[in-house]
């Protein structure tokens, strides 16, 4: 009587742990995109008119923010040694909408004058493969100049960066 | 006395024609001034404050004891703009802002303008840079003047010497804020 029953328990264990297999294996992080360097181009914006203080601003922020976030090698646009790196991925960036807003009127309404820039963010391999397509938006709302959403979107770029590339000196 | 009238009236041309070249030299090389880097150059911090000057076709600016030059020939383009920064202060200003009755927001409304100056260079491995400076209104185009001058360049492919700001597609979008 007691064999059917321990048998029956431990078929009960099995189904538990074959049932609770998928549920693990959703939980598991997504295959990051293996980057030795990563090299940033210049921001393109053809299709938006967009000051030329802002197109810099978004450049060196986004240097600078991917550097925060632990890549060792970030290459600039036009850099002569990003060219011997094998496994170097490619940041493309487009502007895709950009409204200057004034930060007297955010200041003084607090509910408008808010600057807004997004931003079509394409990590390719140096043949041009695509690898990641991500819009990626800049803000500033309340405090700090214009060109604070700059920095805003070189954060979030940044961000969707390291979680989704994996800096091979780290392995 | 034909002769006499003739020569007096070409002196005064020459003196005239000398006075209005001598105030274009002056108007060219204006010298050091205080602006702000926001950002860009290398070995500077962010929102530093210093001098900026044209000096031995490189474009020299120097914030305490930190200098940092780009070479004139190495800029690939230079832009000029306007803009606007709060009159009270950054601490000052914060704290006004608990001010009662919508003091720090009247505060607000008082605003500086300025001229931004953005250039776009490269370093000698030929990765591209750019850094954004931020001056008293009147200075920026001299600086650019100087500049292209001096071997830098602009992407409205004016000429070095006679280029002025509103030939540059970004300086118009500026100026209309």
């Amino acid at each position: 009587m007691k064999r059917p029953l321990t048998s029956g328990i431990r078929l009960g264990t099995v189904a538990l742990l074959f049932a609770a297999c998928p549920l693990f294996a959703g939980k598991s992080e997504p295959t990051k995109i293996k980057a030795r360097a990563i090299q940033v181009e210049m921001i393109q914006s053809d299709e938006v008119p967009l000051p030329a203080e802002f197109q810099v601003a978004l450049y060196e922020n986004l240097i600078h923010q991917l550097e925060k976030q632990g890549f060792q090698h970030v290459y600039r646009d036009g850099d002569r040694n990003a060219m011997s790196i094998t496994d170097l991925v490619v940041l493309h960036s487009t502007v895709r909408r950009f409204k200057e807003g004034s930060e007297r009127a955010r200041q003084v309404t607090t509910v408008s004058g808010a600057t807004s820039i997004t931003v079509h963010c394409q990590f390719s391999s140096p043949d041009g493969t695509s690898l990641l397509e991500r819009d990626v938006n800049g803000k500033v709302w309340f405090f700090g100049g214009n060109l604070k959403a700059t920095y805003d979107f070189a954060k979030k770029a940044a961000r969707v960066a390291h979680e989704n590339l994996s800096s091979l000196d780290h392995e | 006395m034909t002769l006499k009238w003739a020569t007096l009236f070409a002196g005064l041309v020459l003196a005239f024609a000398g006075s209005v070249v001598s105030i274009a030299n002056a108007q060219q090389s204006q010298g050091p001034t205080t602006v702000v880097q926001l950002t860009g150059l290398a070995g500077v911090k962010d929102n530093a404050k210093g001098i900026l000057s044209v000096e031995n076709r490189n474009l020299h600016f120097v914030h305490g004891k930190t200098r940092s030059d780009v070479s004139a020939t190495s800029i690939e383009d230079v832009v000029t703009g306007s803009d606007s920064q709060k009159a009270v202060g950054r601490t000052v200003g914060m704290l006004s802002m608990a001010a009662p009755y919508g003091g720090g927001r009247f505060l607000s409304l008082f605003r500086t303008k300025i001229e931004t100056l953005t250039i776009r260079y490269r370093d000698a491995e030929g990765g591209l840079h750019g850094a954004i400076f931020t001056m008293p209104v009147g200075k920026a185009d001299g600086i650019k003047k100087e500049l292209l001058a001096s071997g830098a360049h602009t992407t409205a492919g004016e000429s070095s010497a006679a280029a002025s700001t509103s030939a540059s597609p970004f300086s118009q979008e500026e100026r209309k804020q």
